[in-house]
């Protein structure tokens, strides 16, 4: 865990903005050989503004969630850095990653966000349980009515809601007080109703915890709760957007509605 | 159409059906390793016989008066005199006549230890001219301190041609020079020693005086010239044609070799049940995987029957295979087998293949499978098409009442059916006895997944405590599908099981005898022999003799026919008997006379006699003799139910052979101890015992048989572990997702390992304590149902039981390794990824 290069990022900071949570410097993911090649990133450049809401948003295989992936440390990339705070990921072995995974990052994902066996408030509090750690009661007992969860939390996740589900999730991504939150199209199972719930209780967490997230989606919609969207095509960063609305967005992706190149 | 399916789900899921395969290769393998093993041994005895005896045309012996026991290996026909060779020498006819000596002798070789085996014979025999051997160096024996010896013997003992070697007989040891090597081809374990006939006459059997009487012919027919013999003959002797004598010897061999195959076989079939549970286990599995799969099959058009059919499709192909491979593992076992029996001699290797082997594996591993297929096949069948459309989906599933019902009825049935068998029931009261087994095991297996929530619910109840949120995690995985936990917990019951129950009559056994021998033994020292067929009674006189011996009593045992029907008896000095055996009369007395029998009271009840009833009674050597009832004592296990006169017995018996001695000293201690071995000095195969040690000899021999069943169970144990494997391994590809997940929010590598091995291990000590609860119970029937036979107390080995709980758990965590480590390696990304 050495703390390489502190200089580094300071050339990657954007004007005007404050302290990077995350910042990825030129990272290329390249996926099979040959024919088979696939660019998923292709030098990507970019930085995650602390306590902002982050949209990535880009067409299908635009390489959005692999970005996303490669930032949380849940996947390598084939060169360039990418740091969490000022920890450098590449340089970590899974032991470590792991461990950063579990006391520094949230993770909110698109389905199969709780693990069945476990009841709401056992998912909630499960990185800190895995870690050994005592949960801080207050917060918990905050993030829970936050989330409006208390009648529920005996439950097991087969007897919630699917926006009931993905409110646990975000539960318990907050509960650990994580640096940075990754939510992988965390609406895109939901109808309109419990997706706008989810996506409100994001963007709170943001203004009034202070919260640092980034949210790959491909729903205009749903960016327009963000702070600033970045638009990604073909494994590149091609443009970005402050105080979207959906509007916007919808005439911004038109533009870049081209066949893209399919990558899982 | 639906073949293509099958045949591409078979491709697709390979490393799974391979692991089901498994479960059946080795049961197969133990069924056709039986078959090709003793279809081999039974065609090397058959060339073996072939040449014992190939010139004989008719053999002359004594009428069998009285049928021997299956269990005895000592020949109960008696000698015929060595002058009946000459008169038979003047049949017309008869060119040659050869008179035969076979008894006991062994080698003891230069390291002083005995060469023998367990189970082949040690012969002594009289050296022949032209026999059925030939000298393969040096030459004939010829006088009273010769002997030539077969060849694998001589290498194992160690002598060369000119040595001095020690032969163990029934009477003295004798020290004896080595002059010829037999040749007599492969012979599994068994000794040859030959002497020259006078001296063989003097050591095996009884000077003048031959076994049998072989005849050459000179070119008469065999049966031809049996017929003419037999006419001269005396009314007690017989005449045989060879044919006849080579068919019962053969006979004999292939009776042990069925007994042999029906035994091995009993524990393959037990191995193949195990993987029933397995095969049952794994096709449920894949069906629940694949419910949208077959649910898109019916929603396309698809039949039910198709779909049942699809599956069982599969369930062919692996049934196929996994015999296919269960064959050729079984060849490989069988020359396992014959490797460990062999003597090291030429010929003893090549192994027989028959249609048998082939005939046995397919039918038993296609049909198993199949059989076990068919639930899962069936209840893939019922996914209804819209379970396609829909993204949870759970299979429909048969309600908990009626299972119980099922599976209670299915137990006590089997428990009937126990009992009965125990209590020898019918015609086949072990069939009975295995098929109640069977049921109890399969009714078990049916009420398994009911028992699993509260006993896993307290088993793992201190993995949260003990191993945190990974433990929780293993104890509600365990507890997520109750009918998986149960079949896979039910495959490993079986084998701990049957271990159990055997461990439960063993330490019961234990337990009566040396309850028996404290109440009933009151002689100081038994004497006791480590070789086959008891020892001369001259041993026991020269132990008389020795300083501080009060009384050494030979004891004797028999067969006589009482009215026609056979009966053994004891026998020896009544005083040495009384006081050794603490023999406590109840009515008449112990003076028998030379024609007095004892019995005990359940004899006397069961038949009636009285003090003073006169019994006809015929003994081995033919003679005719009534036999008076002087008195009745109480059940004695030591003695067992007749105790005939001495006198009677020796008059009848041409060789008596003590099977036991009881020596009273004035003094017990080392000194007399060493007494009696040293008065013991020439008979190195006896050995002098006290109470304690009489005790645990018996103890070792019941070990023995328990080590030997517990071998044949591994394999079945051995599948159970597989079957584990294969479950969790299955478990951990259904839970990529949620595997994915955990890896995501920090659970790691280690911590993920250990949440699959703590499941193991819970599953397979659920396992355990299944199976050692039927283990008690069945061990508990058999108690109870011999509890007159002798095994009067039970006991419960409740160490050795903690063992196989902790073994138990040990399986489950060896068994996860496998699956722990595909898991930990289990890619995060694709683990979550959404399709």
């Amino acid at each position: 865990m050495k703390n390489t290069a502190p200089t580094s990022a300071e050339g990657l900071e954007q004007p005007g903005a404050g302290p990077l949570a995350a910042q990825v410097r030129e990272i290329s993911k390249i996926y099979g050989t040959g024919d088979a090649e696939v660019i998923a990133l292709d030098h990507v450049t970019v930085g995650i503004p602390k306590s902002r809401f982050t949209a990535i948003m880009g067409p299908s295989g635009s390489g959005k969630s692999t970005l996303m992936h490669c930032m949380a440390g849940l996947d390598s990339i084939d060169s360039g850095q990418v740091f969490l705070g000022d920890v450098e990921l590449s340089r970590l072995d899974d032991k470590r990653l792991t461990r950063l995974r579990r006391d520094k990052v949230g993770f909110v994902f698109q389905a199969f966000n709780l693990v069945p066996t476990l009841t709401a408030l056992e998912n909630i509090t499960l990185p800190m349980d895995i870690a050994g750690r005592k949960p801080d009661t207050n917060w918990l007992d905050h993030v829970i009515d936050t989330v409006g969860l208390r009648p529920r939390l005996k439950h097991r996740p087969s007897e919630l809601s699917g926006g009931q589900q993905q409110r646990v999730a975000c539960a318990r991504a907050l509960a650990g007080r994580p640096e940075i939150i990754f939510a992988d199209e965390p609406t895109g199972n939901l109808d309109s109703r419990s997706g706008a719930e989810i996506l409100s209780f994001l963007r709170n967490s943001v203004q009034e915890m202070g919260q640092t997230i980034v949210m790959v989606t491909h729903d205009p919609a749903a960016a327009a709760y963000s702070d600033e969207v970045l638009f990604l095509t073909d494994g590149r960063i091609v443009d970005q957007m402050v105080e979207p609305t959906a509007e916007k967005v919808l005439e911004r992706m038109k533009g870049f509605d081209l066949p893209g190149v399919t990558a899982s | 159409m639906m073949t293509k399916v099958t045949l591409r789900n078979l491709t697709a899921h390979k490393l799974r059906l391979a692991l089901t395969a498994l479960s059946v290769v080795l049961g197969v393998a133990m069924v056709a390793g039986t078959f090709i093993f003793t279809d081999s041994m039974s065609k090397q005895f058959d060339d073996l016989f072939a040449g014992i005896g190939k010139n004989v045309a008719v053999d002359v012996r004594a009428k069998q008066a009285v049928q021997s026991g299956s269990d005895e290996q000592v020949s109960s026909r008696p000698p015929v005199p060595a002058a009946l060779a000459d008169e038979l020498r003047k049949v017309e006819g008869v060119k040659d006549v050869v008179g035969n000596v076979g008894g006991y002798a062994a080698v003891i070789g230069k390291n002083g230890k005995t060469v023998a085996t367990l189970g082949p014979p040690q012969m002594g025999m009289n050296w022949v001219n032209g026999g059925d051997y030939d000298i393969q160096s040096g030459r004939a024996p010829q006088g009273p301190s010769e002997v030539a010896i077969d060849e694998a013997t001589m290498k194992k003992a160690g002598y060369g041609l000119g040595d001095r070697a020690r032969i163990l007989l029934q009477g003295p040891t004798q020290t004896m020079t080595v002059v010829g090597v037999i040749k007599t081809g492969n012979m599994m374990g068994a000794t040859v020693t030959a002497f020259d006939t006078a001296t063989a006459q003097r050591l095996l059997l009884k000077p003048g005086y031959f076994n049998d009487i072989q005849l050459v012919s000179s070119g008469v027919g065999e049966t031809v010239l049996r017929d003419r013999v037999a006419r001269t003959l005396p009314g007690d002797v017989e005449a045989i044609t060879g044919s006849a004598l080579r068919d019962e010897l053969k006979d004999d061999i292939q009776q042990l070799l069925s007994f042999l195959q029906v035994l091995l076989l009993v524990f393959g079939l037990i191995a193949v049940f195990v993987g029933a549970f397995i095969i049952f286990n794994t096709f449920s599995m894949l069906v629940a995987q694949r419910t949208r799969e077959l649910a898109l099959l019916r929603a396309i058009g698809a039949s039910r029957r198709q779909v049942t059919r699809a599956v069982m499709g599969e369930a062919l192909g692996v049934g196929i295979v996994g015999s296919t491979i269960g064959l050729l593992a079984g060849v490989g076992l069988a020359a396992g087998l014959q490797a460990l029996m062999s003597d090291g001699s030429e010929g003893s290797t090549g192994l027989t293949f028959t249609v048998t082997p082939v005939i046995w594996s397919y039918a038993v591993g296609v049909t198993i499978t199949l059989i076990s297929a068919y639930f899962p096949s069936r209840r893939a069948a019922k996914i209804a098409p819209v379970a396609a459309m829909r993204d949870d989906v759970a299979l429909p599933q048969r309600s908990l009442r009626r299972r119980a019902g099922i599976g209670s009825a299915l137990t006590v049935l089997g428990a009937g059916l126990v009992v009965a068998g125990i209590a020898d029931a019918g015609p086949e009261p072990l069939l009975l006895l295995g098929i109640g087994v069977g049921m109890v095991f399969i009714g078990v297996a049916v009420l398994a997944p009911i028992l699993s929530k509260p006993v896993i619910r307290v088993l793992g109840g201190v993995f949260p405590r003990l191993f945190g949120t990974p433990g929780r995690l293993a104890r509600e995985n365990a507890l997520r599908n109750p009918r998986r936990t149960a079949a896979t917990a039910s495959a490993l019951m079986i084998g701990l099981a049957l271990v159990s129950a055997i461990n439960v009559v063993n330490s019961s056994a234990v337990a009566s005898i040396g309850r028996s021998v404290d109440r009933q033994f009151g002689a100081d020292y038994m004497i006791i022999s480590e070789t086959q067929g008891g020892f001369s009674p001259d041993a026991i006189k020269a132990v008389g003799q020795a300083p501080g011996v009060d009384q050494a009593t030979a004891m004797y045992v028999g067969n006589i026919n009482v009215n026609g029907k056979r009966a053994s008896v004891l026998s020896g000095d009544m005083a040495g008997i009384t006081e050794g055996a603490k023999l406590k009369m109840l009515s008449g007395s112990t003076d028998l006379g030379a024609d007095g029998l004892l019995v005990d009271e359940d004899t006397a009840k069961s038949n009636d006699y009285k003090v003073g009833s006169t019994l006809p009674a015929q003994f081995t050597d033919g003679a005719r003799q009534q036999l008076r009832v002087a008195g009745i004592y109480e059940k004695n296990d030591v003695i067992g139910s007749r105790l005939l006169s001495e006198q009677a017995y020796l008059a009848h018996t041409a060789k008596p052979l003590a099977f036991m001695g009881m020596v009273q000293v004035a003094t017990p201690g080392t000194a007399s101890k060493q007494a009696v071995e040293g008065a013991l000095r020439d008979y190195p195969n006896l050995q002098v015992q006290d109470r304690s040690e009489v005790k645990e000899s018996f103890q070792k021999q019941l070990d023995q048989v328990v080590v030997f069943f517990t071998i044949l169970l591994a394999m079945s144990i051995i599948i159970a572990a597989v079957g584990v494997i294969n479950t969790l391994a299955l478990s951990v590809v259904e839970r990529t997702r949620e595997i994915g997940l955990l890896r995501a929010v920090g659970v790691s590598r280690r911590q993920l390992r250990r949440m699959i091995r703590l499941e193991s291990v819970v599953i397979a000590v659920f396992g355990a304590l299944l199976g050692i609860g039927i283990g008690v119970a069945l061990g508990a029937a058999v108690q109870n149902g011999l509890a007159d036979q002798g095994l009067d107390i039970l006991k419960i080995p409740v160490v050795t039981l903690v063992v196989y709980v902790v073994l138990g758990g040990v399986i489950g965590m060896l068994a996860a390794l496998w699956p722990a480590w595909r898991a930990g390696r289990m890619d995060v990304l694709k683990a979550i990824a959404t399709e």
